[in-house]
């Protein structure tokens, strides 16, 4: 199962650099990263997820530290979303669900090329 | 008005009194509108020194220091100046110079990432790539590096921003930062834990020297009838005179006040982040003990030291809400107490030893007994550091300023040298090792270019003492690179700079060179050839316990 943190942060350069700086200093290994603009001016989310959740709870207060993170938090299970872009040789496949349907379904067709990540809200 | 007039008005409007910096290519703008400005210039010999003057400035003035290095290499050696404040949370503004924006990522002269190279030693930092955006970036500068916990801020400022026309009104704006979170919920949970405890114990780190909270942690510690043990950033916050103040723990702490910190029963730690030079080896710390800590920042709370209650704030502030929490509370008179005492007089040797060449220790009672009640001392990093973390008495409002997280030699001198500017009418004593005075010796320029007169203790060893101790100790004597043969005279080599100096060899002769330093009107080196074979001992041995102690001479015993 993986713990999800959402980050509200500023979109300005460097902001990637110093989130990330984080995880480096806690040698933590981010699994996926979803970034994008949201429905704040100026701002960006980050949505990072990490397999081990007492690293995702310990790196929880470096983050808030932060200048440019306005808010961090832990996602509820339920509001999980993984999406995934398969290719199989003939052009490429979007699929969107629970991670574990994501993940079966990968583990199920194992295809040649493929990329995955979660998004939560 | 111009970006470069416009950084020199608001470090004026920020009231500050001193820069210490060295130009380069780039910062020409800013240094033709220094020439003009209202606050003094120090410059510098290297830049990671102008970084340790800013902090020994800061430390002692509790206002951000100032720094200023050009780009490329200016900025790259800068980096262990931040570095260093940035563990020990001092507040700096370190601004760089920077090649122009459309110079930026081509490879350009004196061209570094100095802004991806600061970002984790920095509390925050900024590269300024619109005109626009430079008053924020200085005014936020500021703020973030006296916010919260203190710690330095880097502010890159590429040359043709330096040069650009910013509108005056832009200076007036208001430009607010994120205000640090309070927790006191588990205040209560402190209070009753506190006032049940049978062995309470005081730890008392750096947090508190910045809050300024030693005569409230005093008032706690009588109220509980608790022992004040501190780490090595914390030592000088309360006297070492006062009965319940044990000194400093941890690696070549005192004994009594590591018997003290392994067995209390609570422990109300005070802005202190459990080093491991405290605690040792972490499963064995505190095993039976409940904890309370207190700091300022929240992610300091369970970091190295998990379970325990932690009251997010200001020292000052938490440690006087506790006051409030427990003075009308009936605390019970303890057999605690009684041993605390005995602690205290089983942990007072006779140190003021007759022998040639010099002991250290010597060196140091002398100090404690010579300098006066307002004098500041600074440390390098390596025996002599930790010679007077365990033996100089703190008293009256003497200070003592130390690299204890980063543990940068050559830190020391520089730092005494900003101290002085922060506080000319004390006595400033840099005690330094030979290892280290030799990384930044040609600051005695600076000191006689800018009639700073501090004073350099030189313990003279002719090793890399500290390296040399864990070579002997673990390493069967395989004295490899540790040597410091063919050093310079430096009696002579502070001579060619233009300050005094004196070599002491005889203990009987250290009163009367101390007395001369602290009356010189030039910065003055005292080199006293002390004992090449004495260690600091105690020490606990890294990674293992406090009864593996290696005790020297040290005959604490107490059962």
């Amino acid at each position: 199962m993986a713990t999800v943190i959402s980050l509200l942060v500023d979109d300005i350069p460097g902001v990637m650099q110093r989130v990330m700086g984080e995880f480096t200093r806690k040698r933590i290994n981010v699994e996926t990263i979803v970034v994008g603009k949201c429905e704040k001016p100026d701002k960006a989310r980050i949505v990072l997820s990490i397999s081990v959740r007492v690293q995702a709870e310990a790196v929880l207060e470096h983050l808030r530290m932060l200048e440019e993170v306005n808010n961090a938090e832990l996602v509820e299970e339920e509001n999980h979303e993984a999406y995934a872009l398969i290719g199989n040789g003939e052009g490429n496949m979007r699929m969107t669900g629970s991670i574990d349907e994501i993940k079966k379904i990968i583990d199920k067709t194992q295809p040649a090329k493929y990329i995955w990540a979660v998004n939560a809200l | 008005m111009k970006g470069a007039k416009v950084v020199v008005e608001l470090l004026e409007r920020e009231g500050v009194e001193v820069v210490f910096g060295i130009p380069g290519g780039v910062l020409l703008p800013l240094y033709d509108e220094i020439f003009d400005a209202d606050f003094r210039h120090i410059l510098g010999r290297h830049e990671q020194c102008v970084g340790h003057m800013a902090d020994g400035y800061a430390r002692v003035s509790k206002k951000p220091g100032v720094c200023i290095a050009t780009s490329g290499p200016g900025a790259t050696n800068l980096v262990t100046g931040v570095a260093t404040a940035f563990m020990d949370s001092s507040p700096l503004v370190a601004l760089t110079g920077q090649v122009a924006t459309m110079m930026l990522g081509g490879d350009a002269f004196q061209e570094a990432d100095s802004f991806g190279i600061m970002m984790p030693i920095t509390k925050h930092n900024f590269r300024v790539m619109d005109p626009k955006q430079l008053p924020m970036a200085m005014k936020r500068a500021f703020k973030i590096a006296t916010t919260g916990r203190y710690g330095p801020v880097h502010v890159d400022l590429p040359t043709d921003v330096l040069n650009a026309e910013i509108p005056e009104k832009e200076l007036d704006k208001d430009f607010p930062i994120h205000a640090p979170r309070r927790n006191l919920n588990q205040l209560l949970d402190a209070v009753k834990l506190l006032e049940n405890a049978e062995r309470p114990a005081i730890l008392i780190g750096g947090g508190a020297h910045w809050s300024s909270s030693g005569s409230e942690i005093l008032k706690l510690a009588e109220i509980l009838m608790a022992p004040m043990v501190t780490t090595l950033m914390g030592k000088g916050v309360v006297p070492d005179t006062h009965p319940l103040v044990l000194g400093v723990v941890g690696m070549h702490g005192k004994q009594s006040a590591n018997y003290v910190l392994h067995n209390c029963d609570v422990l109300l730690a005070i802005g202190s982040r459990f080093s491991d030079r405290v605690t040792g080896k972490l499963d064995d710390f505190a095993r039976k003990t409940k904890i309370i800590h207190i700091d300022i920042d929240a992610s300091e709370i369970g970091k190295n030291v998990k379970g325990g209650i932690g009251l997010i704030g200001d020292a000052w502030t938490v440690v006087n809400a506790l006051i409030a929490g427990l003075h009308q509370r009936s605390i019970k008179e303890s057999e605690w107490k009684r041993r605390i005492t005995e602690l205290k007089q089983a942990c007072t040797c006779d140190f003021d030893f007759k022998d040639r060449p010099i002991k250290p220790q010597k060196v140091i009672w002398e100090l404690s007994r010579n300098l006066p009640d307002d004098a500041i001392v600074t440390t390098e990093v390596g025996q002599n550091q930790m010679w007077m973390s365990h033996f100089f008495e703190m008293s009256g409002t003497r200070q003592f300023i130390t690299s204890g997280g980063l543990g940068t030699m050559g830190f020391g001198f520089p730092a005494a040298i900003g101290a002085k500017v922060a506080k000319p009418s004390s006595a400033v004593v840099d005690v330094a090792g030979d290892g280290s005075l030799q990384m930044v010796s040609h600051e005695f320029a600076t000191t006689v270019q800018h009639d700073i007169p501090v004073i350099v203790c030189l313990m003279n060893n002719g090793w890399l003492g500290m390296v040399k101790q864990w070579q002997k100790l673990f390493y069967e004597k395989r004295y490899m690179a540790t040597t410091l043969e063919r050093s310079p005279d430096f009696v002579k080599l502070a001579e060619a700079y233009g300050a005094d100096a004196v070599r002491v060899e005889r203990p009987s002769e250290l009163p009367e060179a101390i007395e001369r330093a602290t009356k010189s009107e030039v910065a003055f080196l005292i080199d006293v050839v002390i004992d090449p074979e004495e260690d600091i001992l105690p020490m606990i041995p890294p990674g293992k316990k406090m009864t593996d102690v290696i005790r020297g001479k040290c005959g604490f015993n107490f059962k």
